[in-house]
């Protein structure tokens, strides 16, 4: 399936900061993917360029199959878009702001925005800056779905959210559902937030990509490793690239596999513990593999010990 | 509310865990021939999951034999014949690694676990584990 939005070469910088660094991917369509990483990370200028609110300094960006460089309001109507710190004409109720967003969106289901509306329990008489912030983002949801987008595009949805809030957000968005190739960028720093919902994760740190990936093959490759050695050793050396942050403590060994082959591994931690007793491996989550790799990356700067391969 | 028992467990593939949970629902008589099973947007809105993972969940059941088609309705549940006993046994095989592990632990070999699990089978509340289970 053709990607719904092509990332290729793409470099921001904001005076001598480089918010993002020869960024390449693909967000495929029909699925839900995260773009995670920690804050400063570069996720809110990726997504800005991508969808033509800042110019990229280099690179290409195609959305919907066009130049994100000249997306035209016919594209906007396909595209969903809610943002952390996104501007709202305050002064409405909320009942005017969608009588204001309706005329511009031909495609506006009149009837699926009330349906909304009642989800969310919005009062449609109340003026959205007298709105919690948890309302107005939950205003602003209603808002970019009513015209049914092919793509959403999320930008740190949750942050500040209670967990009320954040389900009620979730749940409405998932009445999308049913709606053929719909698809959905959301970017978050905190993994927990979409754990469940995505199909994909890519992880940014430093303006770079550091790993793209389905959510299941993630799962399935992932291990936390204990080993349990017949007396205290001293962390190998040269362990194998595919073991991330290591560690001794007394009898135990403990390190995150990124690459588990049980046979293989087998042979490996008797090469580089010999005093291994036994092992055992045991499976994580995708918010254990986003820490795992986060530490890695803190710690040598680098993406290689991520690689699959 | 999914009419059946379902609480995510972290780390094992949530579609895998539906999957199964289902299963179990169907077995255990929650779920019985002819009920209408809720749509893969229901699915994705209460578990609060991927619509491709509730789809993904949906089209192996039916594959299966545990869901079909009804025009206009949507999905219904189907009670296909048992699988066959080593199926059913391998469904068993995670809880078993687990009580192994365990067991382990506390030094303990196959034959003291099929003894602990003699002991249970005699509690109260034992019976219902061993209890023989006829096609609903």
């Amino acid at each position: 399936m053709k990607p719904i939005i092509e990332i290729r070469n793409l470099r921001k910088r904001f005076g001598r900061t480089v918010a993002v660094d020869d960024l390449t991917m693909d967000v495929p369509e029909g699925q839900v993917t995260a773009f995670l990483g920690p804050n400063g990370a570069g996720k809110t200028s990726t997504i800005k360029c991508l969808l033509n609110l800042l110019a990229p300094d280099a690179g290409e960006i195609r959305v919907l199959g066009a130049d994100s460089s000249r997306l035209d309001s016919a594209a906007f109507r396909q595209i969903g878009y809610v943002s952390e710190n996104q501007e709202m004409p305050l002064w409405m109720t909320v009942r005017q702001f969608l009588d204001y967003c309706r005329p511009m969106y031909p495609a506006w289901d009149q009837a699926f925005a009330d349906l909304l509306l009642k989800q969310f329990d919005l009062p449609p008489g109340t003026k959205l800056k007298a709105l919690s912030r948890g309302m107005r983002i939950k205003a602003a949801l209603l808002s970019s779905l009513a015209y049914r987008p092919k793509l959403v595009v999320l930008d740190e949805p949750f942050s500040g959210l209670d967990p009320l809030v954040r389900d009620e957000f979730i749940r409405g968005m998932l009445e999308m559902t049913e709606q053929e190739g719909w698809s959905v960028f959301v970017s978050s720093h905190d993994i927990a937030e979409v754990e469940r919902l995505a199909d994909r994760v890519a992880i940014i740190h430093r303006g770079r990509l550091q790993l793209d990936e389905a959510a299941e093959s993630l799962v399935a490759r992932f291990r936390g490793i204990e080993v349990l050695l017949e007396s205290e050793a001293a962390t190998p050396g040269n362990p194998p690239a595919n073991w991330l942050n290591l560690e001794i403590s007394g009898r135990v060994a403990r390190f995150t596999d990124s690459r588990y082959d049980e046979r293989e591994l087998d042979g490996a931690v008797k090469k580089n513990l010999p005093q291994a007793r036994q092992w055992r491996a045991l499976p994580m989550t995708l918010r254990d593999i986003f820490v795992a790799l986060a530490r890695t990356y803190r710690l040598n700067g680098s993406n290689q010990a991520a690689e699959g391969n | 509310m999914l009419p059946f028992t379902f609480q995510i467990e972290d780390g094992l593939p949530v579609s895998d865990q539906l999957e199964q949970a289902v299963r179990k629902a169907i077995f255990t008589g929650q779920l019985a021939d002819g009920d209408i099973f809720p749509s893969v947007r229901t699915l994705s809105q209460e578990l609060r999951i991927s619509p491709t993972t509730a789809h993904k969940v949906v089209a192996a059941l039916r594959e299966n034999g545990y869901l079909a088609s009804r025009p206009g309705i949507g999905m219904v549940v189907r009670t296909p014949n048992l699988p066959e006993r080593s199926k059913r046994i391998e469904y068993l095989q995670p809880l078993c690694r687990e009580l192994l592990r365990e067991a382990g632990d506390l030094h303990l070999e196959v034959e003291d676990v099929v003894e602990a699990l003699r002991r249970a089978a005699k509690q109260p509340d034992g019976d219902r584990a061993a209890m023989k289970k006829s096609k609903p």
